[in-house]
């Protein structure tokens, strides 16, 4: 008589593999060299499925509407014009479901694959558009900035144990910045030189907004939490 | 008649969701599983090529439970498919959530650890009674692989037997007579002990003597559910005295348990899937704090009051009017599941303060009684209000009762098992888990 070692049941003669635990029943594995399927594995299988299932289900509904949107501008205009534009912004929402369904919550990967999928876009566009005229002056900047704030505040969200108002705080500078890189790319591109105006406005409005509320986390309620602050 | 009647369920490819199963596809969660489970525990390790050809073979004499969770417009169903139940290695947790979504997935798996045998069923499937039945085919067709024979196998649904159309119907609809709804309840109070980190579910199974159980309950003249309901309640209050005035913002201060009661005692029905109702006795700590005997007494008459047949067709004639209203039929699924979650949050989760399910004596014919040394019942888990419920079953000399517990405190528990010590009822905590 076999009895196996790591699900204790019985074993007809002759068999070198547990068929319930799919283990060798003479040599006890541990739980996380195990492979054998548990039935709490089966609901990440069922995340794992439904995953692909969306993805497959989005895959076809973009496509579908890339090859609609090429056939009506071939039909109308009998050439490739708006739907070249229409093609790449469906492709690149759908790269950007497909990069959030599988990078399995890995931040920094999904960051990094969003902001060179949105350059990608935004150089297509240009091309397509204007024949690569404002990609580099204004585009590349712009979009470079905006993805170095988001990423600089997601590091605060991360780093900062108390996450309240200051990072809604850290959010109102980061715009204001974004707002004088915005202006200075804007004057370089239009104007040949930089001359810093309304963006100053905008920051000098939204700084003291964010300092009140530093002050009010900070020195007042120590962390009071968004969903108890906002709550309905 | 009933050939036919089975036959047009099986060829219709589909069935309905009964009254009790429409709720849970709206609020199970990986933590909020409705999923429970019995176990058998044998004297001798479990035969693997047995209960695998067991498994199969008693499937098939239960078709009703060979379905999957399908979506339509209105309702959810079930979908009839040759999919067997997965035989898998028993977890540390037990009844881990069902993937309901996956297309064909079974809803009832089988357990083996060792010398048990568990089957863990969905609610959506069947309640303990069905459950049951199940597991006593599959051990009896087991037990017969293994070369035992069972000359009188009594009332266990045997794998030869015809399917009676009856095994399939929708007892709460088939007895179902307009009456006045119940009187509204008053919000229990909730134990106050933190939950614990997820996963939040930690057992605590003990044995008890039944004959001692028994012989404590005809002391009182009551029977074991009663005494057992009893003694929750007269623990649910030291624990109410002791913390309940900690938070004086809370109004609540009844104290109330939920006990299936299986509706198949009150109708004559057969049917393998859901038909239980539940009674609740309360103690009201507004009119102050009250001796154990006052609580059994009150207790056992709420008990023969609320299982009376009138009464329990009032709770079951209210939760069938709420699904025959024509705004909730014509309601689409995805806006019926939102509701069905609200109102369970709302008031479901607020009605009662514990849970006792007694699930009654297994009894098997002498020759398979021979191999198995116990039964356990596992309860679905409870939710974030409710946090602690019991589950019982006796077989043979041996009551077992299982706790499941969310949260870090024992202190319900002990106080359970300590008025029990002293009655004079011995207890063995159990180290299954």
């Amino acid at each position: 008589m076999i009895v196996c070692v790591n699900c204790g049941v019985e074993l007809d003669e002759g068999m070198k593999v547990c068929p319930l635990c799919g283990n060798d029943p003479g040599k006890k594995v541990e739980k996380e060299t195990d492979s054998h399927i548990y039935p709490s594995d089966i609901i990440q299988l069922q995340k794992k499925e439904n995953k692909k299932y969306l993805w497959e289900l989005s895959g076809i509904i973009a496509f579908s509407g890339i090859a609609g949107c090429t056939v009506i501008d071939l039909l109308i205009s009998k050439e490739l014009k708006w739907s070249l534009l229409s093609d790449v912004s469906i492709l690149t929402a759908w790269i950007i479901l497909t990069i959030y369904l599988f990078s399995n919550k890995r931040r920094w990967t999904i960051f990094t694959l969003l902001m060179l999928t949105t350059l990608a876009a935004l150089f297509l566009i240009d091309l397509i558009t204007t024949g690569r005229e404002w990609f580099f002056p204004v585009g590349l900047p712009l979009a470079v900035t905006a993805f170095i704030l988001a990423g600089i505040v997601i590091i605060l969200y991360k780093r900062v144990n108390l996450k309240g108002l200051n990072i809604i705080a850290s959010i109102f500078i980061a715009i204001s910045g974004f707002c004088v890189v915005t202006e200075m790319v804007l004057d370089e591109y239009f104007k040949g030189a930089i001359d810093i105006r309304w963006s100053l406005i905008v920051s000098v409005s939204i700084l003291p907004v964010a300092l009140v509320l530093f002050f009010y986390h900070y020195r007042l309620k120590k962390g009071n939490r968004l969903d108890s602050f906002f709550h309905i | 008649m009933k050939a036919i009647k089975e036959k047009s369920y099986q060829e219709r490819g589909w069935l309905a969701l009964d009254n009790a199963a429409k709720l849970f596809p709206a609020i199970i969660s990986e933590d909020l599983t409705s999923v429970f489970r019995i176990t058998a525990t044998l004297k001798a390790p479990v035969r693997y090529s047995a209960i695998k050809e067991a498994v199969e073979i008693t499937s098939k004499r239960f078709p009703y439970f060979s379905v999957s969770l399908g979506s339509g417009i209105f309702w959810h169903f079930l979908e009839f498919n040759d999919q067997l139940p997965r035989i898998q290695v028993e977890e540390e947790i037990p009844c881990t959530a069902f993937a309901v979504k996956r297309i064909s997935e079974p809803l009832y798996r089988v357990l083996i650890k060792n010398k048990r045998i568990s089957v863990e069923f969905i609610h959506i499937l069947t309640d303990g009674v069905g459950a049951l039945e199940y597991l006593k085919s599959l051990l009896y067709t087991y037990m017969t692989l293994i070369g035992r024979k069972i000359l009188s196998p009594g009332e266990i649904i045997l794998p030869g037997m015809p399917i009676s159309g009856d095994e399939f119907e929708d007892g709460y609809n088939k007895f179902f007579k307009k009456l006045p709804p119940p009187s509204k309840l008053v919000k229990a109070w909730h134990l106050p002990f933190r939950l614990n980190k997820k996963p939040r579910l930690r057992l605590i199974c003990a044995e008890v003597n039944v004959n001692e159980m028994l012989e404590v309950s005809r002391k009182h003249k009551v029977s074991v559910t009663d005494y057992f309901a009893s003694v929750y309640l007269f623990s649910l209050q030291k624990i109410f005295l002791l913390h309940g005035e900690k938070n004086k913002k809370e109004k609540r201060e009844v104290l109330r348990l939920e006990v299936p009661v299986n509706m198949r005692n009150k109708f004559p029905s057969r049917t393998m899937r859901n038909f239980s109702l539940f009674v609740l006795p309360e103690v009201d700590m507004r009119l102050g704090t009250y001796t154990f005997e006052e609580i059994i007494r009150s207790v056992h008459h709420q008990m023969q009051i609320s299982t009376d047949i009138k009464q329990i067709s009032r709770f079951l004639s209210s939760n069938v009017s709420n699904e025959k209203l024509l705004i909730v039929r014509l309601m689409p699924l995805f806006i019926k599941k939102l509701v069905i979650a609200a109102i369970y949050r709302k008031l479901a989760s607020k009605r009662w303060t514990g849970m006792v399910t007694n699930l009654g004596r297994v009894t098997l014919p002498e020759e398979m009684e021979e191999l198995i040394d116990s039964f356990e019942l596992i309860p679905p888990p409870p939710n974030k209000k409710v946090k602690i419920v019991s589950g019982v079953i006796s077989y043979k000399e041996k009551l077992r009762i299982c706790f499941c517990n969310t949260t870090q405190s024992r202190e319900l528990e002990r106080s359970i098992f300590k008025h029990l010590l002293d009655d004079g009822i011995h207890v063995k905590i159990l180290n299954n888990y």
